[in-house]
């Protein structure tokens, strides 16, 4: 045991020793390492190594390489060209495509060491310099300037025989940013960079890299300044910036000056569901005889005046009757005669309608009713009012001004087109009568024009479409005829009016039916004889007379000339209501009378073609309006 | 695609005829390009997955069937011999390998330890050769229709005189050496069709 002791003690004190004798240098040299081996331009390749330790000890160097398929073993021809540590292959001494096997020995006075081996062939270890010649310039382009980088391949790579394929990287930053942005550029030396920042300091670098093998280091940054630019972004916004208050301020004027308009449209005013003299407490009370008490109104049904103070809208009520009535008391003659014309025109919007209080009574109520009925629904005393504001605006408009409150009855913005009717001509004052129901007419400038089935109007179916010219009055001493040349004026402003024709009565000629209250009556055929052949068309029920309304040709003769002219509306059949101003009684008046009526017969050969002309338009116009002439035929007993 | 000599213009100008072949010579170069980055490919993976020992002796002494042909391993020497002896290298080459690839793809297409990826490569880079040999023989005939090199290259067109002297060494490779010796080979043949292009039509991107 002793004895193991002491060998384990020796030992020990004999690798003390070895250990101090390796810190003082008595060993081989540590083992080197060959770091790296690279070429610059695939002719001549340079391998570094890394010493190993050296332990104090004097030690040298030395770098052995064989070749491919040889056992020569060759020293590295040049220690100093590239530095400490190195080899470097000249020219004659490089082969490409060749493998070299190199070793690196490191040798001192104790022994040597060798690196481990290591296999290279030149093509794939190329690592070119940094490109050369690195310019950035600024150029111009449509004031978005951009950047033009170029630069040239190095010097010791040989491109120019293809030996060397090199290809290109660009890289540029902004001055105090850290990230760099890379750009691609393939084997072109000039590349372009856009979307700069005006005013911006860049920084630039180049590298390349042979098609096998390395990138070369970055070249010199190469700093560029962009000048200051105005973006069209920047331009545009400026050029926003000043005409943004002027047209703030232009939109704002036009809001005000169509508040009013604006505030209807927008905010149409509801009616308040008020009860005039409904009190909810006295309902909470539970007092009901009280409630109902005070819903008795003394003054019902209210005047106008009581109900300016309410904002609620008029709905429109055609209360003929009532103004039938009120027309009749308290007018001048004029009133009277047109009471007993009966033809009663009003301006109501889409209803247009001429009609005679004796008709509405015939009717027994009919559509007019149930209208005024459904109206009344809605405002029982708005209703009322209505009709009373329409009789005092009707009994207003004989002088020929222009008074649009009838025209208003809804409010202009929202309101259909206000159709107009002329009254019709009424037989002992036709002047008169056809100036009031003309003044009625020309009191809406918005009238719809009128039909004038004219001898010879030929040239003047070229005005709107929906408007053929009858022949009217010749005679100039006719008021009608200065009132004529008027509503030619009117026409060419006005859209739709409707026409109400008298119904005469049982005509004299042969071809004369029995007239019936709201009997229309087609046109069947014109005659040679300058003649228009009417025949009536079965009422049947009132509604079908609506729905033939709206699918044939209709136009309303409105006044009958004393020559050969007959005035006829148009109106829209869709939006008629089933107003229709046949007037029977009329029909009869005239029927008697003599020369007033129904002068479509024309005094001539023009008129015929007037007429032809002016039919063939009616039938082309679909349900844009009706003709309910009278009977006509015979007309030169009118 | 094969290596047809479109020509660019219709006329019979000189200058036309230079375009063409300078056309003829970038197609040609690029083909090759494609052919050595497959070649590359293929060689990574097998070092990737068949990594040879390194103490293998006979690394070093590694003798690929084309060493016998005699190619200039610099750039004065590429740019030293005629062109017409660095077309005849280059065709040399080319024919060489078109059977040891074709062998090779078999090969890889039958072990099922080879990808399908590796296995359509193998097939592309036999295809290939075949190709950029027809392509480098039109340049070679283009230029003697120019005159630029001598008809001594009329042997050229029947390969079959080329390999006959070759034997079938390339049969005792194994597949590693295969792939790098071709590896290096298609380097060679991509870098002579640059080096020639650059003699002979310098003026259009050298």
């Amino acid at each position: 045991m002793m004895k193991k002791v002491g060998g384990v003690i020796l030992f020990c004190l004999l690798l003390l020793c070895i250990q101090l004798a390796a810190g003082n240098g008595i060993s081989r040299p540590g083992k080197p390492t060959l770091t790296r081996c690279r070429s610059p331009e695939k002719e001549t390749f340079t391998c570094w190594w890394e010493p190993g330790p050296e332990f104090g000890l004097k030690t040298t160097y030395a770098l052995y390489y064989r070749k491919e398929n040889s056992e020569i073993v060759y020293e590295c021809p040049d220690y100093k060209t590239a530095g400490v540590n190195s080899c470097f292959f000249s020219k004659n001494d490089t082969s490409i495509w060749v493998n070299y096997n190199i070793t690196v020995v490191a040798t001192n006075e104790y022994g040597k060491t060798s690196s481990d081996p290591v296999d290279i062939d030149v093509v794939y270890i190329v690592m070119p310099n940094p490109p050369e010649n690195v310019t950035a310039s600024v150029m111009a382009d449509k004031d978005l300037p951009f950047l033009r980088v170029s630069w040239e391949p190095p010097k010791k790579a040989d491109t120019r025989s293809g030996w060397i394929t090199l290809i290109y990287e660009v890289r540029i930053k902004m001055e105090n940013e850290d990230n760099w942005e890379e750009h691609l550029a393939g084997q072109q030396r000039i590349f372009n960079i856009f979307s700069l920042r005006s005013g911006g300091k860049y920084h630039i670098q180049v590298r390349c890299k042979p098609d096998h093998g390395f990138w070369s280091e970055w070249s010199p940054s190469v700093d560029v300044t962009v000048p200051e630019y105005l973006t069209r972004e920047k331009s545009m916004w400026i050029l926003f910036v000043v005409f943004l208050p002027f047209v703030i301020f232009i939109i704002t004027w036009l809001m005000y000056l169509n508040i009013h308009s604006l505030k209807y449209c927008l905010l149409p005013p509801v009616p308040g569901p008020k009860i005039k003299g409904f009190d909810k407490h006295l309902l909470k009370n539970g007092k009901s005889g009280d409630i109902f008490s005070t819903l008795m109104v003394s003054d019902f049904p209210p005047t106008t005046s009581s109900y300016e103070n309410f904002l609620e809208e008029y709905l429109e009520v055609y209360v003929p009757e009532e103004r039938e009535l009120i027309m009749e008391g308290g007018k001048d003659p004029q009133d009277d005669s047109l009471k007993s014309e009966n033809s009663t025109c009003d301006n109501d919007s889409g209803r247009g309608s001429c009609d005679s209080h004796t008709l509405l009574i015939d009717k027994g109520g009919g559509d007019k009713e149930d209208e005024l009925q459904s109206d009344q629904e809605g405002g029982q005393a708005e209703t009322d009012a209505k009709t009373h504001e329409e009789d005092l605006e009707y009994e207003n408009v004989h002088s020929p001004d222009i008074s649009n409150e009838k025209v208003k009855s809804w409010p202009s913005l929202c309101s259909p087109l206000p159709q107009y009717s002329l009254c019709l001509v009424n037989q002992p004052n036709p002047p008169e009568m056809r100036k009031h129901c003309l003044s009625d007419s020309m009191s809406t400038p918005d009238s719809l024009p009128t039909y004038f089935i004219q001898p010879g109007s030929g040239a003047k179916n070229d005005f709107r479409s929906n408007y053929w010219e009858s022949n009217f009055n010749h005679k100039p001493s006719h008021p009608l005829h200065t009132q004529t040349t008027a509503h030619e004026h009117l026409l060419a402003q006005s859209d739709i009016s409707t026409a109400c024709i008298d119904r005469t009565g049982a005509p004299s000629g042969v071809h004369a039916p029995s007239v019936r209250p709201n009997e229309y009556v087609e046109v069947q055929r014109v005659s040679d004889e300058n003649m228009v052949l009417l025949h009536p068309v079965s009422s049947g029920q009132e509604n079908s007379f609506t729905v033939r309304r709206q699918t044939e040709d209709y136009s309303r003769v409105r006044t009958l000339n004393n020559g050969n002219g007959l005035l006829l509306l148009q109106r829209e059949a869709v939006e008629q209501e089933t107003d229709m101003c046949p007037n029977e009684e009329e029909a009869e008046g005239r029927a008697t009378s003599t020369g007033n009526t129904a002068p479509v017969t024309p005094a001539s050969q023009k008129s015929m073609a007037g007429i032809s002309n002016a039919l063939p338009i009616l039938d082309e116009r679909a349900a844009s309006g009706y003709v309910d002439t009278a009977t006509m035929f015979g007309l030169s007993t009118y | 695609g094969s290596m047809k000599a479109a020509s660019i213009c219709s006329s019979d100008q000189a200058g036309c005829h230079f375009l063409s072949l300078a056309n003829l010579f970038d197609r040609v170069i690029q083909h090759s390009a494609r052919m050595h980055g497959i070649s590359n490919d293929l060689h990574s993976e097998f070092e990737l997955y068949f990594l040879p020992s390194k103490n293998q002796i006979g690394r070093v002494n590694r003798n690929c069937h084309t060493s016998t042909i005699l190619t200039p391993n610099g750039k004065e020497y590429a740019q030293r011999i005629a062109r017409e002896e660095l077309t005849e290298v280059i065709l040399k080459l080319l024919v060489a390998w078109r059977d040891p690839l074709w062998h090779f793809h078999q090969n890889m297409a039958q072990q099922l330890t080879f990808s399908h990826f590796s296995s359509n490569k193998s097939l592309e880079m036999s295809d290939m050769v075949h190709e950029l040999q027809k392509g480098v023989q039109k340049v070679a005939e283009k230029m003697q229709t120019l005159g630029i090199i001598s008809n001594s290259l009329g042997n050229l067109g029947s390969p079959k005189a080329l390999l006959a002297s070759d034997g079938a060494e390339w049969r005792l490779m194994n597949d590693y050496d295969l792939l790098y010796c071709f590896r290096r080979d298609s380097n060679k043949i991509q870098n002579y069709l640059k080096i020639l292009k650059c003699r002979t039509v310098p003026e259009h991107g050298c």
